[in-house]
């Protein structure tokens, strides 16, 4: 029986930023990256996690940021945050 | 500050959801894991169904009948558990008479794969479904994974009785499974370093591909496996919690879920596994750092040791570290003998070296 999925606004390699506020999204959406601009590696879909979540959450991703962009440090290191699609808009 | 509760004591949500989890599990072991076992055997002569039939009679006269009137008045979410603890049982039951725990019979992972139906249409055996109302759903599941059991049983009992299978050894191994060990990341570590299929197969579809080596895959959330090269090092935080696959790799190292770690990781990396780990990542080496959400959980494939050609499975699983299969550690150098033909314990190996 398949999940129900709606399917994925992004693709890889896409551009996109973090919405600064969600009142309604996932909370747990790290604040280093709100209001920061990132390039999704990595569709993961709706995922059917019934211990911990009610219910479908929207399609998550894998966004890397570069610790450049987040943090301002000169470096080539970079953090890849999963996020759920109903934070991320078209950079 | 952690808001779901990890493993079993989580309260049940969705219960569509947990069902399909258990349908699809059932499903995927009887049909991929244990049937096609048994008629692989009894082509070959190992065990004929007679065998398995006169073992079910057997067992069956010595059972108590089967209570069955407690069952209508339980509720739901308990019924639904007793799905899951049931399929648990099946699928360890499974792992106990894997064709490597059987005397004399050499099936190679290609021949399961082969029996079953994976290269051809033909062998492949049909999955059932369950259908009709939650109620229905239940129902049917619940008797199927009667069913299956039954089988098991009677199948596991024959292979006692053929000598095939030791029960002694088949009792000890039961209560080894009753813990949840560390060492599946070991497990799995070393057979992705000497399989290139099962690596390929782990990268990319997670806990399906550890129903292959006999894991019980669990339900939390998806497994993401990255790798680690000799161009890239990887490590796993979870800021916000501390998702981890628990129910694959055991608990985490208390600094896992330490804030202190949370926010230095994400912060600098480079320099909080040199101070935190005494791990050095070399400059010319790239860096990424995962935050991961209960969705999929992470493990890292750590880079093989240098020196490790000619160790077995078994022996690589043990350089296997709790911190190498988060990226805050390496893991072990193999064993070395010292002057005098003792062994020497592995040691940690710094990255780089």
């Amino acid at each position: 029986m398949a999940v129900e999925a709606s399917p994925s606004r992004f693709r890889v390699g896409d551009r996109v930023v973090v919405k600064r506020e969600n009142p309604s999204g996932n909370p747990r959406t790290p604040h280093y990256v709100r209001g920061k601009s990132g390039v999704i590696t990595l569709v993961h879909g709706v995922i059917n996690n019934p211990v911990d979540h009610r219910g479908l959450y929207p399609p998550l991703y894998t966004v890397e940021f570069s610790l450049r962009v987040v943090f301002g440090r000169e470096t080539k290191d970079s953090l890849w945050v999963d996020v759920h699609e109903e934070w991320l808009e078209v950079a | 500050m952690h808001e779901h509760v990890e493993g079993v004591k989580s309260d049940m949500h969705d219960y569509e959801a947990h069902l399909r989890a258990v349908e699809e599990d059932l499903e995927y072991y009887r049909t991929k894991r244990f049937e096609p076992r048994i008629f692989y055997l009894t082509r070959k002569g190992v065990i004929s169904l007679y065998d398995i039939l006169k073992a079910h009679f057997f067992l069956k006269s010595k059972s108590e009948p089967a209570k069955n009137q407690e069952k209508s008045q339980k509720g739901t979410v308990a019924r639904i558990r007793e799905l899951e603890d049931g399929l648990d049982d099946y699928v360890k039951g499974i792992s106990l008479v894997a064709s490597g725990s059987i005397k004399g019979l050499n099936m190679v992972i290609e021949d399961n794969r082969k029996e079953r139906g994976d290269y051809d249409e033909f062998f492949r055996f049909a999955k059932k479904e369950h259908p009709g109302s939650l109620e229905e759903r239940i129902e049917k599941l619940e008797q199927d994974i009667q069913d299956y059991q039954l089988l098991l049983d009677a199948f596991t009992y024959a292979l006692i009785q053929r000598g095939l299978v030791d029960e002694g050894e088949l009792k000890k191994k039961r209560e080894a499974l009753s813990v949840p060990s560390v060492w599946n990341g070991g497990i799995i570590v070393a057979k992705a370093w000497v399989d290139p299929t099962f690596k390929a197969e782990l990268l990319e579809k997670g806990r399906e591909a550890l129903r292959e080596i006999e894991i019980h895959q669990g339900r939390l959330g998806k497994l993401g496996v990255v790798e680690n090269t000799d161009s890239v090092h990887n490590v796993v935080v979870c800021t916000l919690c501390s998702c981890y696959p628990y129910d694959l790799l055991g608990d985490t190292p208390w600094w896992y879920k330490h804030d202190i770690y949370k926010k230095r990781i994400i912060e600098n990396p480079r320099r909080t596994l040199e101070e935190m780990f005494g791990l050095k990542i070399s400059p010319e080496m790239e860096l990424r750092v995962h935050d991961s959400t209960s969705d999929v959980r992470y493990m890292i494939l750590p880079r093989r040791p240098k020196d490790t050609e000619g160790m077995t499975e078994k022996e690589l699983a043990q350089l296997v570290t709790v911190d190498s299969l988060i990226g805050a550690g390496e893991p072990l150098n193999p064993p070395r003998q010292d002057a005098k033909g003792h062994e020497v314990q592995p040691t940690p190996r710094a990255r780089g070296e």
